[in-house]
């Protein structure tokens, strides 16, 4: 109890400086909750995505249409336990800006290869018989401010009505949520059949498939089946897991993510190195007074542990206060960023890291003074000072 | 007036020549506003370089149609009868072959990042000689045009710089189909450079696009010929396409990153907090080191204002060593920097980062900004502090 009355008095001897360390160290943990948590939602597709889910699309671009028969010609394929497809509607709401991502699906066998997907039984069967139907995420509902019941204008940027026009009309019948937090509602879907029927390119095509396979070990096999029934065909397909392809996907934002990061990162390092000098050189200036302490008979290991303990306080007070902080932020910013960046939390793998880099800050600056003074001579400590 | 600059000149160099004495701290708060500098250059280089690829791409005098809503050149469309329509269109120039049009065609393809190894949308774009010449500063760095109606194809620049497989007299395939690449074209460093072209009428054959274009461009005879061209497509109820001029879709398209640099200033606004702690910090101890020399020049009769710009000269050095350590290091690594992003139409835009005199008077303003801050509290304390009391804490 002493000890930490001893600690307590050497952290806040100096409140000034006291003060500059810790909110500098707070600045650092603020940047890299947020930054971390920025990353993990950008990756959240990867990690979300089911073992067993594989991706069929057109071998040229997933841009590129393939034709609706390869829906039943995948489903004949051995080892692939059921398949949905997808097509990209373009739309919008309102004004071209506002972009609301939106799939043409076929509902049931959609829902049956996203089982992640948790809608109230009947909002679904209600969706199910209703084609002018809508069902839409939780998160894009929340951010356009969309109730059950609303009738609302989904405009495409791809497609027109055959009755002219680019607007269609829905109503939304549901509103569904992930089983997880991080699982991404921030889109809608809408019926295929309806879609196909009233868009005027016509042409029975879609987007893409997705299958789920029996059993994850049967990946590979399966994808390897399915690209050879198509190869020499007009339309060649290129199977992989869903995993591989949300990760391709990612990566197309580029090198600028990976500059990104290595840039917040090293700012990251940069403030704790800065504060690390400060917090070592705080401690080396009382050199007199622990050998005072030493002369009046502490032990020299529980100096070493009163250092370290001092800096390890430090390192967390500013960076609890830090997390806390960007905590609050992606709080406040995952509400206004839902469309674009769905997903966003400070999840307890980032919580994790940043309690981990506190311990390391707190010893690493602890460290080598602490050693210094378990080693210090009194008689040199005093003839020094 | 005479003595106080002389007295501020030799409190100044006391402070930089004691400066060794303090060698962590110092070196702690160069470090620390070197990477402020650093982070925010970084940033603006790539909004920068990014704006840059996009605007120069653009021609002021270029008609630029696209369906109405379709928001970029993928999702456009256009029937063969609506580029006839265009072609009427008045204030459109001409030339001995007819009106200045070219409908083009823009299909994505895949092909291998060299960095990632990974597969990445790429634009393989249908046009025609006469789309060819509408592009500014165009020119072919090696090998020759494709041929029409042959399955040849020239590639950007940027194409060859960060894809694997581009390079000249290579056979390249997409899905069931094979090109050759018979050239390397340039448009000095804009967008156009992270493309394939290859001819029109071709692309219409294999990738089952009829006698159908996506966007048209048409020069015109005037950038005034605008409004007109727009009343034109408002009376003919078969178009339904929007027209602007080109330079304004890609000022539209450049600011697609803008929002990085927003976020570059966010994030180093906040990193100059935290490096401002530290610089603080630094000073502060800087004042009490010296304390006993600051209370004895006090006491032999300097003024107040001597040992108080001492100090804002000290803080305002390591500040400025930082800033020039820090946009050094950002020319080093970040200048030219190339990378690629997802541009507008769903393609990869490969461009460069791109440094340049504002932006490092920017860098630098804020380093200046840090040591002011930094220095003036302290040197306010070092200047205010009574002769007798200096003494005494100074031991």
């Amino acid at each position: 109890m002493k000890d930490f009355y001893l600690i307590y008095k050497n952290l806040t001897r100096k409140k000034m400086r006291l003060f500059l360390t810790t909110f500098a160290i707070f600045i650092a943990f603020l940047i890299f909750g947020a930054i971390m948590s920025l990353r993990s939602a950008l990756n959240a597709g990867v990690e979300m995505s089911a073992d067993n889910r594989l991706v069929v699309v057109h071998k040229t671009s997933f841009t590129n249409p393939l034709p609706y028969a390869y829906v039943n010609k995948v489903k004949a394929i051995e080892g692939v336990k059921d398949v949905t497809h997808a097509n990209w509607f373009g739309g919008y709401y309102k004004e071209p800006r506002n972009q609301v991502v939106s799939f043409a699906v076929d509902p049931q066998s959609y829902m049956t290869v996203y089982p992640e997907l948790v809608v109230e039984p009947e909002q679904l069967s209600r969706w199910y018989k209703n084609q002018t139907g809508i069902l839409v995420g939780e998160r894009i509902a929340i951010a356009n401010n969309w109730k059950v019941g609303d009738r609302i204008p989904l405009s495409s940027n791809i497609f027109s009505q055959k009755t002219g026009g680019q607007t269609w009309e829905f109503e939304i019948d549901g509103i569904f949520k992930g089983n997880e937090e991080k699982i991404d509602t921030s889109y809608v879907l809408i019926h295929y059949k309806y879609f196909n029927e009233t868009q005027s390119w016509g042409g029975d095509s879609i987007g893409w498939l997705i299958l789920t396979t029996l059993d994850a070990s049967l990946n590979e096999q399966v994808a390897k089946v399915i690209d050879s029934e198509f190869a020499n065909s007009n339309n060649e397909t290129d199977t992989s897991t869903e995993q591989a392809f949300n990760k391709a996907f990612i990566d197309q934002i580029g090198n600028i993510g990976l500059i990104i990061f290595g840039v917040v990162f090293m700012a990251f390092f940069t403030i704790l190195i800065v504060v690390g000098n400060t917090m070592v050189l705080a401690i080396r200036e009382r050199t007199n007074e622990i050998a005072v302490l030493k002369t009046l008979g502490f032990a020299s290991s529980r100096i070493f542990k009163m250092v370290l303990v001092e800096s390890c306080l430090l390192a967390f007070l500013g960076g609890l206060l830090g997390i806390g902080g960007a905590f609050i932020i992606i709080k406040g910013a995952s509400e206004q960023m839902a469309r674009f960046l769905p997903n966003l939390v400070l999840g307890s793998d980032v919580l994790l890291q940043a309690l981990a880099y506190m311990l390391v800050l707190g010893l690493i600056t602890g460290i080598a003074p602490a050693i210094s003074a378990l080693r210090l001579n009194i008689v040199t400590a005093f003839s020094r000072g | 007036m005479s003595t106080l600059m002389s007295q501020s000149a030799a409190v100044i160099k006391m402070n930089i020549q004691s400066l060794p004495r303090r060698l962590w701290m110092s070196l702690a708060m160069v470090f620390a506003s070197a990477v402020v500098v650093a982070i925010l250059l970084a940033f603006l280089a790539m909004a920068k370089g990014f704006d840059a690829t996009m605007k120069s791409a653009g021609s002021e005098d270029i008609a630029f149609f696209m369906r109405t809503g379709s928001a970029a050149e993928l999702n456009s469309s256009a029937s063969r009868e609506q580029v006839n329509l265009i072609e009427n269109a008045p204030g459109i120039a001409r030339d001995e072959q007819g009106p200045m049009v070219s409908p083009e065609l823009y299909v994505i393809v895949d092909g291998v990042k060299k960095s990632t190894q990974n597969e990445a949308n790429i634009p393989l774009r249908g046009l025609d000689q006469r789309g060819v010449a509408m592009r500014k500063g165009f020119t072919l760095v090696a090998g020759r045009m494709f041929n029409p109606g042959t399955d040849e194809l020239i590639v950007g620049a940027g194409i060859l710089r960060e894809f694997d497989g581009f390079e000249l007299g290579q056979e390249i395939r997409f899905g069931k189909y094979k090109w050759k690449v018979v050239g390397v074209f340039s448009t000095g460093g804009n967008v156009f450079e992270s493309e394939l072209w290859a001819d029109a009428k071709v692309i219409q054959n294999l990738y089952n696009r009829g006698s159908s274009y996506q966007s048209i461009r048409a020069r015109m005879t005037s950038p005034d010929s605008l409004p007109l061209i727009a009343e034109y497509l408002k009376n003919e109820p078969r178009l339904t396409h929007e027209v602007q001029a080109e330079s304004s879709y890609f000022a539209e398209q450049g600011k697609s990153l803008g929002y990085m640099a927003m976020f570059g200033w966010v994030i180093s606004s906040i990193m100059a907090l935290g490096a401002l702690a530290g610089a603080l910090n630094t000073m502060y101890t800087s004042v009490s080191d010296r304390a006993m020399e600051i209370a004895t020049l006090r006491a032999i009769g300097f003024s107040h204002f001597s040992a108080f710009i001492g100090t804002m000269a000290e803080a305002m050095t390591l500040a400025a060593i930082g800033s020039i350590v820090g946009s050094l290091a950002a020319f080093i690594f970040f200048d030219g920097l190339s990378a690629s992003t997802l541009g507008g139409s769903f393609t990869q835009v490969v461009f460069s980062f791109q440094l340049s005199p504002d932006l490092f008077i920017k860098g630098i303003s804020m380093a200046l900004i840090i040591g002011f801050i930094s220095g003036f509290f302290p040197a306010w304390r070092a200047a205010r502090v009574p002769v007798i009391v200096a003494f005494q804490t100074a031991r």
